[in-house]
């Protein structure tokens, strides 16, 4: 399976993609924060900017039924916080409050990484002088994430594959041997990048 | 004529004191196209790097010549400007989050032009994919933005490691028309003996970190007892076309 | 643990940006003095490790399951500074790519996992290291030091949710300490497990991690335990008093049960009786907890290292 969906759509083209990323990254913070500051019950507010939200969605043409997989994916890590509020005195604002701040939040986050290319970000990022180590060290991690998760996957897939036994232990030392076998495999293949990198003269 | 590549008894261990290389010498001159092949573990990649200067720590004098310039520190920044590398995984090549910025690291760090990049990109077929990440691209793909990467430096010389291992037969192919445009001085180090023979006319044989042949391709991959001796086999289109 | 957007308030999301802003610039300056060029490619390959390493799940009890921090394991196995910087930027990538994660709460989540998890969690596991050498002692330190760290974040994540007033502290601590007490010894078990893989394969990546250190007095190190535990408690006390909690009233409307289901299978038992002080009671439960999970990672430690093949003294 190829992992590269997950930021595929961010290079789409539409009215949205092709304004700049410092622009729409702007913009998201924007939202975000004005909605976190805002009252639990400003719920005028909340219905505009889902409205607006969803305008935007619309305009950047993405399929609505990936919007909502990612939404669905992304929900219960807010519905399972904002539940634990319900058990207090009060409770009901405060968790129709913060689910619709932490839906709406999710939503506008959900929009900037599938407008944005991940690498205009970093560049965004290169511009505000964020540390140089960061940058680069967010750079690579973007890199080689999908090569892997892709070896993860194989490594898995292979485990499982040669397991006969059901055994909890069994599978416990197992995991840690593909996490193992996956540190192993990176700091190798991070001498290989060092090796490349000298090679076109890395200062 | 000073040789574009020269190298005088080079030996190496490795870290674990393995010996890795045990005196191998050889010329290339300019313009020639020469193919580097022997089993794994022969030591292909080892001698590989040493061209560029990968592996500075271990040498003592200089062994390594590359247009008449030994390999030293001090020379490093000029010698990999030179030679141009490309490594056997794509991967670990394409280290940056989009095309572009790949291809330009090696101009940006030698200081050159930007534009550079446009035509290297242009020269390999890919114009137009400057904003692309790496992870969408097909592995030819991948390979030729290497490529790329190497040949916005300018290089004099180009030495590939295994450049069509894991490629399509399209992308193999397409590799090998864009590699007989280019006109440098090439050394190709590769399992594919047909890729061999149709762009290199003399070879090197390494096996056990020694240089044990040194000719022309067709002959030597034709003498079946040196082929078997160090773990080789005659490609089939030498088969076909023998000359007989 | 990622908090969403929307669960912290200002002043909470500000506070804990700016500590988290602190430990990651320290950790910064410190990389940029230490590092040596050639492991610049690791950092980034390092927090690709992680990101990948956390994906994975491990079954807790019940039919849920957890997975990776990886703060304790980073810290190990890069150094902690190293770990802190590889750990952010996973957050960070989280954040901005996957949207897993809120952006006002980033300078939380980075102190949670990032900064707290990482370092506290180095310290602890050095603390043992000091004291139990060789293999089994590898063993012990990562897997109590994973098991203390990812405790102890759960505790810090209650607090901010407690003191941006979303959940009231006497239901955000128990519930937090009470899941992480048991994910935590999952944690800790695959730490401990990764770390002993890598050392067979390849010690020398854990190099520094199996240097036999000056042992000390057996009987240091018990106590060291304990302290740690009694850290844990009295961590927890002070933080007991500001919210006072609506638990009363709660149970009054919904029932003890339906709080007491909230709170995972063994450990909740301890929750029952004191319903009233669950704050107290978690915090007991958090020390025998602790002692238990000492008592766990010696016990994983025989298992894996048998008698003959082990080198650790306590002398």
């Amino acid at each position: 399976m190829k992992h590269d969906f997950l930021d595929r759509y961010s290079r789409r083209d539409s009215l949205i993609h092709r304004q700049s990323a410092g622009l729409k990254l702007t913009g998201a913070l924007v939202v975000v924060l004005v909605t976190v500051i805002m009252p639990r019950t400003a719920w005028t507010f909340f219905g505009v900017t889902g409205l607006i939200l969803v305008g935007l969605a619309g305009l950047s043409r993405l399929p609505a039924l990936f919007l909502l997989r990612r939404m669905l994916t992304l929900e219960p890590v807010v519905l399972g916080v904002a539940i634990l509020s319900l058990l207090q005195p009060g409770g009901g604002v405060i968790f129709a409050g913060i689910l619709a701040k932490g839906t709406l939040c999710l939503f506008t986050m959900i929009l900037l990484a599938n407008t944005t290319p991940f690498a205009a970000l970093l560049a965004v990022l290169r511009r505000l002088r964020c540390p140089a180590i960061l940058v680069t060290t967010l750079a690579l991690m973007y890199r080689y994430l999908f090569v892997l998760v892709e070896e993860t996957e194989r490594m898995n897939r292979a485990r499982r594959s040669r397991t006969f036994r059901r055994q909890r232990w069994w599978e416990w030392k197992t995991l840690a041997g593909v996490i193992g076998q996956l540190f192993v495999r990176s700091t190798e293949r991070a001498e290989r990048i060092y090796s490349a990198m000298c090679a076109r003269g890395w200062k | 004529m000073t040789p574009a590549l020269e190298v005088r008894d080079l030996s190496f261990r490795y870290p674990d004191g393995r010996e890795a290389l045990a005196g191998v010498s050889f010329t290339v001159n300019p313009g020639e196209c020469v193919g580097l092949i022997g089993p794994n573990g022969a030591g292909k990649s080892t001698l590989l790097l040493h061209l560029n200067g990968i592996l500075p720590e271990q040498i003592q004098a200089p062994v390594v010549f590359v247009a008449g310039m030994p390999v030293t520190e001090e020379n490093l920044p000029t010698i990999r400007r030179q030679v141009g590398l490309l490594f056997q995984d794509a991967d670990d090549q394409l280290f940056c989050p989009t095309v572009f910025e790949d291809v330009a690291f090696g101009p940006q760090q030698f200081g050159l032009d930007e534009a550079k990049v446009r035509e290297a990109l242009a020269k390999v077929g890919l114009a137009g994919y400057e904003q692309r990440s790496p992870q969408h691209l097909s592995r030819g793909e991948k390979r030729r933005v290497c490529l790329a990467g190497v040949l916005a430096c300018n290089p004099q010389v180009l030495v590939l490691d295994e450049p069509t291992a894991d490629l399509d037969p399209r992308g193999r192919r397409e590799l090998k028309d864009l590699l007989r445009q280019i006109p440098a001085t090439k050394l190709i180090a590769s399992h594919d003996l047909e890729l061999v023979v149709e762009l290199c006319p003399r070879s090197l044989v390494l096996d056990g970190g020694k240089i044990v042949a040194d000719g022309a391709t067709r002959a030597l991959l034709d003498d079946s007892a040196l082929m078997l001796r160090h773990g080789l086999e005659r490609p089939h289109i030498l088969q076909h076309h023998h000359p007989h | 643990m990622h908090i969403p957007d929307g669960f912290l308030d200002a002043k909470t999301a500000i506070t804990s940006a700016v500590i988290a802003g602190g430990g990651v610039g320290v950790a910064l300056s410190q990389v940029r003095r230490h590092l040596v060029r050639r492991k610049v490619p690791l950092l980034g390959l390092a927090a690709a490790f992680i990101f990948a390493a956390q994906m994975l799940n491990f079954p807790v009890m019940g039919g849920t399951s957890g997975h990776l921090i990886g703060g304790v394991l980073a810290a190990v196995l890069l150094g902690p500074s190293a770990a802190v910087i590889a750990l952010t930027c996973v957050l960070v990538v989280q954040c901005f790519l996957f949207a897993d994660g809120g952006v006002t709460a980033l300078g939380a989540n980075v102190l949670n996992m990032a900064v707290i998890h990482p370092v506290i969690g180095y310290g602890i596991y050095r603390l043992i290291r000091h004291r139990l050498t060789g293999q089994r002692g590898m063993i012990v330190a990562a897997a109590f030091a994973s098991w203390c760290a990812t405790v102890l974040a759960a505790m810090v994540c209650a607090g901010e949710l407690a003191f941006s007033g979303t959940i009231s502290w006497g239901l955000a601590f128990p519930a937090m300490t009470n899941v992480h007490l048991l994910i935590g010894l999952g944690e800790g078990l695959i730490t401990a497990l990764v770390i002993t893989a890598i050392a067979r394969v390849r010690p020398e990546l854990v190099a520094e991690s199996l240097q036999p250190t000056i042992a000390r007095r057996s009987g240091e190190f018990v106590g060291l335990g304990l302290l740690v535990a009694l850290g844990l408690v009295i961590f927890v006390a002070p933080f007991a008093c500001p919210w006072p909690d609506g638990l009363e009233k709660v149970a009054e409307r919904f029932g003890v049960k339906s709080v007491a289901t909230m709170l995972p299978a063994p450990l909740a038992d301890y929750q029952v009786p004191g319903l009233k002080s669950a704050v107290a009671t978690t915090a007991i439960a958090g020390a025998i907890g602790t002692i238990m999970a000492l008592g766990l990672a010696l016990l994983l430690a025989r298992i894996l290292v048998p008698k003959q093949t082990d080198e650790t003294r306590f002398s």
